[in-house]
């Protein structure tokens, strides 16, 4: 009987020492009218926050976890993946320890926030799914995300979501799903920072083509010769856009761009992304049921 | 899948081990609320809002009933001693003043919805404090994200060690479950004993 309840007894003092570490790099986001945020310090001058609770450009005041606060400019932002990086006017001594390893459905994670100066707040659950992709209320794919039942009280946007060991999996959000909190997986958020540090966003490509998934015809497929069976049928064209430039016409079904197969909207706004915005690249399409190689340069949507 | 079997033991053991220490107080003619056994010769510790009878009943979790008399009662703080005739009773222990930490597992006991004896799961959410009614008083107070709801009142919140840190109530609002710190029970026991002149016995 008391090996059972030290080992509970042993479970909770870890998740309090779980808190308690990754609660030296939680900070708080006062930069909106209504009650802060908070944020976590990825790198000793950088604090990596929700988009959505950044609300003003000028006065973003951080609150460091050891006392003492420090001002803070937008170093990037995307309120497509609702993800912004703040630069502090003064170096942090603690960064946040971000975990190497893919999240598991089951695991055991707590949700990490300082909304207030009052101290540290958490919120235990496990990992209920790992889902993705989706299209986000801001018409964004969002490649992976994190759910999860810990109750996300106010103020917990833009915190961390830790393993049991005190490492970052994702970062808190409940601003990209209506009603629902979720976290951005570290491994995204990596991918996010970069964009963020080089450009101040992240770029997205697109076309100006308004299209919808079809059926290939049968000889398409043969022409094509291989194991594709949908593409996107062009319904229209945006005047002045990268494919109205290119000489791509209404009734051509795209079915490959770059070399990669595309069979509907999410592969194409997933390809749209990274080095290809703003180069030219080829994109195959069946015109009257023969393939057909069209050079495009993908345009930067705004 | 060992490690977890054990972990599902000690919940069901400190769930058995509160259990025991639970309360039913009837002080209204509509509801009752929880309370817990907090010396084993028959204090009582419970919210002051689940009081409002001079002579409230209470039921033990072995069925035993008895009318229990008010010692003391303090709205302000929401708390409320009551006295029955019974020894030998299985006292709440206490948790070690400053051993509260964010992120501790809890349990909350209690009589949500009149269901008896019923047992919720969370952790410390946040250590704080509030202002209670009717007066300008902070209390220190334990959020937590263990469910709570009418019916929890008076009960106790309680540690992986099965130790009362906090007194579950409703008096402080919001969709966070509030108890109020035991050490702020601790302190309206003492002065409730010294005003009666009963004392404190060494046992």
């Amino acid at each position: 009987m008391a090996t059972n309840e030290n080992s509970l007894v042993a479970l909770s003092d870890a998740m309090a020492e779980a808190v308690e570490k990754v609660g030296a790099a939680t900070v708080t986001v006062d930069a909106r009218r209504r009650f802060p945020a908070s944020g976590i310090l990825y790198s000793n001058d950088l604090v990596l926050t929700a988009d959505h609770v950044v609300e003003r450009e000028e006065d973003i005041q951080i609150f460091l976890p050891a006392g003492g606060e420090a001002t803070a400019s937008i170093a990037g932002r995307d309120p497509g993946s609702d993800l912004a990086l703040l630069r502090l006017s003064r170096s942090a001594s603690q960064t946040a320890e971000m975990s190497q390893v893919d999240p598991r459905v089951g695991q055991l994670v707590l949700a990490v926030a300082r909304p207030t100066a009052e101290g540290i707040q958490a919120s235990l659950g496990i990992i209920s799914a790992i889902g993705g992709p989706i299209r986000t209320g801001r018409g964004v794919r969002l490649e992976r995300y994190i759910s999860t039942d810990a109750v996300p009280y106010p103020g917990f946007s833009g915190g961390p979501l830790i393993d049991a060991s005190g490492r970052v999996i994702g970062m808190n959000t409940s601003g990209l799903t209506r009603g629902a909190s979720i976290a951005i997986p570290v491994s995204q958020v990596r991918l996010a920072v970069e964009s963020l540090l080089q450009h101040g966003k992240i770029r997205r490509g697109y076309l100006g083509v308004r299209s919808q998934p079809v059926e290939l015809p049968v000889n398409g497929m043969e022409a094509l010769g291989r194991a594709q069976t949908s593409g996107l049928l062009i319904v229209g064209i945006e005047p002045d856009g990268p494919a109205s430039a290119s000489g791509l016409m209404v009734g051509d079904i795209l079915v490959g761009i770059d070399g990669d197969p595309i069979s509907d909207h999410d592969e194409l706004l997933s390809r749209l992304s990274g080095s290809l915005v703003g180069a030219q690249t080829q994109v195959e399409i069946l015109r009257g049921g023969k393939p057909v190689s069209v050079p495009v340069t993908v345009g930067e949507r705004s | 899948m060992e490690l977890l079997t054990n972990l599902a033991h000690a919940f069901q053991e400190v769930g058995e081990k509160v259990q025991s220490s639970l309360v039913v107080v009837q002080g209204h003619r509509h509801g009752a609320g929880a309370g817990m056994i907090w010396r084993k010769d028959g204090m009582i510790l419970t919210n002051a809002h689940v009081v409002n009878h001079r002579s409230p009943l209470v039921y033990l979790s072995d069925g035993r009933k008895y009318t229990a008399r008010v010692l003391a009662h303090e709205p302000e703080i929401d708390m409320a001693l009551l006295k029955i005739e019974a020894d030998d009773l299985p006292a709440m222990s206490c948790a070690k003043k400053g051993s509260v930490k964010v992120g501790q597992f809890v349990f909350a006991v209690g009589h949500p919805w009149g269901q008896k004896g019923y047992i919720t799961k969370g952790i410390v959410s946040a250590l704080t404090s509030a202002q209670t009614r009717n007066s300008d008083r902070q209390l220190p107070i334990i959020r937590t994200d263990a469910a709570l709801a009418p019916g929890n009142s008076g009960g106790p919140l309680v540690n992986a060690a099965g130790e009362a840190i906090g007194i579950n109530t409703m008096i402080v609002g919001g969709d966070q479950g509030v108890a109020i710190s035991v050490e702020v029970a601790d302190e309206f026991v003492r002065r409730a004993l010294e005003k009666a002149g009963v004392s404190e016995k060494t046992v």
